[in-house]
């Protein structure tokens, strides 16, 4: 079997799912044996700008119009492309605060007389740009889902992932919970599981870095954290950093407390 | 004038970057380190939310300084509050920012930029017939995560750091586990040194240049300190208070390449280890001398590669102070605790410590409510921008062969010697 091209990008963002990978230090090498890797800029100059890919692996939100145009090129020349972390997936931190105008934000750090030689707006997901074949969540990614995901892809499937909250895997794992104990504002009851609720079980409320979990149950973390003490402003704060809230999420809300220990 | 793009897109950097000149008939102008990563306005937006809130966002602006970004935040939130933490604490802390160094030095000097004195493309090319050396690198770099992931929670944005402390103190158990693996990198290091010591020297450019770093307090480190020191071409020496530190940055703009720059006294200043080692020479322990002879480290240097050696320098210095603070830890300091109480107040804190690759400064302003009004991110690389553009500048002027690959190359090693982070230096965003 031929190895698969593969390319490994990176846009918008802080580069953590790049170095994510370069971090897994005991398979790296067996890695770089497995694919046959055309492009990883932060890795190596040896790049082959026209190769037809199987596989892109890009990071980072679409924010410049020099984003942009990178991501539909990726496309066009790979057959499978994979978003990896919390900004290819949903906009991360460079999409968050989406009601905040971002020309008034650039003014503020920049200077009202800036001028951008780069369109810039709103950090967007991969999927708001192009078609995405698969997205691996985290801020950053956690290692054993990339290596399963490489593991997956050469198999010729699909990576799947976790869609039952970090809330399962914190039960689990016999954590105090922080929220009803506590009267901790965590978010891991609508975040997506995977990490091994890594943050509760060091006592540390989830701030919902993997993005949200199927069918998050917003209102009623809504109701809960509201019964102890927070107000609709903090919990909308919360979740405005990773989950990209659909309308109305908060809206309305039974007026028994969910989950109520 | 025509503009020529030597690099479209740099690699083995972290971020979007690439070099352009500027050519009047075949005389270059003008250099820049163009960058092209998107601004996220991460000082606007954390405005407004609460102080607990903070350092988990701005870790975010890079993740090969995260660890960093993330204690300086603390630093920063802590010096507004007037919080005062446990000896526990400050060990730990210490010991985190440290591993994060290692981390990064070991990334650095062995992948990212040993592959250019060798002709290679990156570190897998030259794992090919360098085995040894590159398994060495890595797992060095290993041990950094490993020590990350021990007192951080995470490698890469770490989450047990908390206002106060920790969410949760590391146990013996797991300090010993990872002092087995510091003792090996000990005797591990003479190789890799040597390693360093062997790479062809290679000239880029010949230059006095100034520096600024923290002023270490007590012993050789990077997260703990209050003062800034400025070392001059000429060698005088100047102090100030890690909270004025816009006289140090002074960002303006630069009518030549569009960007915000720093200069201190209106010229430009490099940060990063050589930085560091200029201003607390006077700390550096044993191991630490002793990779400076084995190296050929001269101070002050002539060439900014020069930084590439200060980093394996100051491996050597951070394994075995890594080892004597654990050492210091095991010996009864290493006592679970919540964090202690944090009382939010109005008022301006500054923390300024050293990322891997320089001087970093997180600075805010607080509400009563401990709600943020202000921040201020000042990264190494903003710091750097303008020392790196006078570097390449004095390439072109010395480089005989006009734009030739030869010289593209000698842009690529100055700009890489820097270690820059594109993604924290992206608040200078061109102007155009």
């Amino acid at each position: 079997m031929s190895k698969p091209t593969v390319g490994i990008f990176g846009l918008t963002g802080c580069a953590g799912d790049q170095l994510l990978i370069l971090n897994c230090e005991d398979e790296l090498l067996t890695i770089v044996d497995l694919l046959d890797i055309r492009s990883f800029v932060m890795a190596s100059s040896a790049i082959d700008e026209h190769a037809q890919l199987d596989i892109a692996l890009v990071e980072g939100a679409v924010v410049t119009d020099r984003d942009e145009a990178m991501i539909r090129r990726i496309r066009e020349r790979s057959k499978l492309l994979i978003a990896i972390g919390a900004c290819a997936a949903t906009g991360g931190i460079p999409g968050m605060s989406p009601q905040l105008d971002r020309q008034q934000l650039y003014d503020d750090v920049y200077g009202e007389d800036a001028v951008f030689n780069l369109t810039a707006q709103r950090g967007r997901a991969l999927a708001d740009v192009v078609s995405v074949d698969a997205v691996i969540p985290g801020c950053p990614i956690e290692k054993h889902e990339i290596l399963g995901a490489i593991a997956a892809l050469l198999q010729g499937n699909l990576p799947r992932f976790k869609e039952y909250p970090v809330c399962t895997e914190c039960r689990e794992r016999e954590n105090r919970c922080l929220l009803i104990r506590d009267g901790e504002p965590c978010v891991g009851s609508v975040t997506r599981a995977g990490c091994d609720a890594r943050c509760p079980s060091l006592g540390v409320p989830c701030i919902g870095c993997r993005g949200p979990a199927v069918d998050a149950n917003y209102r009623s973390l809504k109701v809960l954290l509201m019964s102890k003490g927070h107000s609709e402003a903090d919990v909308r704060d919360k979740l405005d950093v990773f989950a990209r809230l659909p309308e109305n999420a908060l809206a309305g809300g039974p007026a028994e407390v969910p989950c109520a220990d | 004038m025509r503009r020529l793009t030597l690099v479209e897109e740099l690699a083995r950097v972290e971020g979007n970057g690439g070099i352009t000149v500027e050519l009047e008939g075949e005389q270059i102008k003008n250099v820049e380190f163009n960058i092209f990563e998107g601004p996220r306005a991460i000082e606007a937006i954390i405005r407004g939310r609460p102080a607990q809130d903070v350092a988990g966002i701005v870790s975010r602006i890079c993740a090969i300084c995260a660890g960093v970004h993330y204690l300086t935040s603390i630093k920063a939130t802590e010096a507004a509050f007037g919080t005062r933490v446990t000896e526990t604490t400050q060990l730990l802390r210490d010991l985190f920012v440290r591993a994060g160094n290692i981390e990064s030095h070991a990334l650095h000097v062995f992948m990212l930029a040993a592959p250019d004195y060798l002709d290679y493309p990156g570190a897998t090319a030259m794992a090919a017939d360098h085995p040894a050396e590159v398994k060495l690198a890595l797992r060095l770099k290993k041990l950094g995560n490993t020590l990350q992931e021990l007192v951080g929670g995470r490698a890469i944005h770490p989450v047990n750091p908390v206002l106060g402390g920790f969410g949760r103190i590391p146990s013996p158990e797991e300090m010993i586990r990872a002092r087995e693996e510091l003792l090996w990198a000990i005797n591990a290091l003479p190789a890799a040194l040597g390693f360093v010591a062997a790479l062809p020297p290679t000239d880029v450019c010949d230059a006095e240049n100034a520096y600024a770093a923290l002023v270490m307090p007590g012993r050789y480190g990077y997260f703990h300190g209050d003062e800034i020191e400025v070392v001059r071409a000429d060698g005088t020496r100047q102090r100030m208070a890690g909270k004025a530190y816009r006289d140090l940055t002074n960002e303006h703009v630069v009518a030549h390449s569009f960007a915000k720059h720093s200069g201190f006294e209106g010229r430009p200043f490099a940060v990063g280890a050589l930085s560091r080692l200029m201003v607390n020479e006077r700390l550096v322990n044993a191991p630490g001398q002793l990779a400076m002879r084995r190296l050929g480290l001269h101070l002050p240097s002539r060439t900014p590669l020069d930084n590439n050696v200060a980093q394996a320098v100051e491996l050597a210095i951070d394994l075995q102070l890594a080892l004597d603070t654990i050492e210091d830890l095991l010996a009864g300091a290493l006592v679970p605790q919540a964090p202690v109480p944090v009382k939010p107040r109005a008022g301006t804190g500054t923390g300024v410590t050293e990322a891997p690759r320089g001087i970093l400064v997180h600075s805010y302003t607080y509400n009563e409510d401990g709600r943020v009004v202000a921040a201020d991110v000042i990264t190494p690389t903003a710091m750097n921008a303008a020392s790196i553009e006078r570097h390449f500048q004095f390439a072109v002027d010395q480089h005989k062969g006009g734009t030739d690959p030869a010289l593209t190359k000698k842009l690529e090693m100055i700009v890489r010697a820097y270690d820059p982070c594109i993604s924290c230096s992206v608040h200078l965003a061109r102007r155009s």
